[in-house]
């Protein structure tokens, strides 16, 4: 069990929640593929094992997630649809709740091979987000 | 009036020749340059296209510092803002304009959304490669295409067509 009291496999049914803290990431209808694409750095895409409900609770852990910057809203989508897209997802606590996506395709002979599949995967997980949970 | 746009699409490989060495092809940049810039800076001519370059501008001044997402996201380069500003101006009339956003590699996003199963998705960056992707109901492809600064290639230009203006796409079913 993790500090969280989470288990430290991520089921597929759970709910996890990928913050949004730049105002054109998303709209109404979709959270856009651009809020959903790695970090080059770590390679991994952050977020949050937490569902749509309580939205007090999401909120106050995206603001922690957010530190100084706003926090608009946040996307969220079931465990599945990460494995289903052929990537990984992994609790990576601290912070509490925290996970990580892990496997994206990458392509250090050409850069921007690997990153056209990387959209296509961030695609996959846009439509199956749908719309965000603004706060 | 309505002319405007492609008349200003049309000027702007003039604007953006960087080789010209006689007297005439510089008036003529010169001139095409002058045209383009007062249209642009004229709302009633170039609308929703200026304010996109606009919004543009403001991404990237957001995010010119590294970290600027919290999540080691990289800054957001001179060189990708004038590559996307480059090809906001040579978008053909007809196209819908996209929506943009930040990527954590630095990139600007160019989005052209009609539903969450109907979208096309291109990333510009300080390169002259464009990294794109696209779903179309059950239909997906992704792939980089070149980009010269003056026009996108026509496969760019009839993706982004079925997808926003034409009726005939596969719809995904439930």
């Amino acid at each position: 069990m993790l500090p969280s009291g989470l288990p430290e496999s991520v089921s597929d049914d759970e709910d996890l929640s990928r913050f949004l803290v730049h105002r054109s990431q998303f709209s109404e209808k979709l959270a856009k593929p651009s809020a959903f694409m790695p970090n080059p750095k770590d390679r991994e895409t952050s977020v949050y094992r937490h569902g749509r409900e309580p939205v007090e609770k999401l909120r106050h852990l995206g603001m922690a997630a957010a530190g100084d910057r706003t926090l608009y809203g946040a996307a969220i989508f079931p465990a599945k649809v990460v494995r289903k897209v052929g990537l990984e997802i992994a609790a990576s606590e601290p912070p509490l709740r925290h996970a990580a996506i892990r496997g994206w395709p990458w392509r250090d002979d050409d850069p921007l091979e690997g990153k056209a599949k990387q959209k296509s995967i961030a695609i996959d997980i846009a439509s199956a987000a749908g719309k965000p949970v603004i706060f | 009036m309505l002319r405007a746009i492609p008349l200003v699409a049309g000027l702007y490989p003039y604007v953006r020749m960087g080789s010209a060495v006689s007297d005439e092809a510089r008036t003529i940049q010169l001139a095409a340059s002058e045209l383009t810039m007062a249209t642009e800076r004229s709302q009633a001519l170039f609308g929703a296209r200026q304010n996109l370059l606009t919004e543009l501008r403001v991404i990237a001044e957001d995010c010119c510092a590294e970290d600027w997402d919290g999540c080691s996201g990289v800054a957001i380069s001179a060189e990708a803002l004038q590559k996307a500003e480059d090809l906001i101006r040579t978008l053909p009339e007809g196209i819908p304009l996209p929506e943009v956003a930040p990527e954590p590699d630095g990139s600007l996003s160019m989005d052209w959304i009609r539903s969450p199963y109907r979208l096309y998705s291109l990333s510009v960056g300080p390169v002259n490669r464009l990294a794109y992707a696209w779903l179309d109901g059950t239909d997906k492809g992704h792939g980089v295409v070149g980009f010269d600064g003056m026009s996108l290639p026509s496969r760019v230009i009839t993706d982004i067509q079925r997808i926003m203006v034409d009726d005939d796409a596969a719809v995904r079913s439930a």
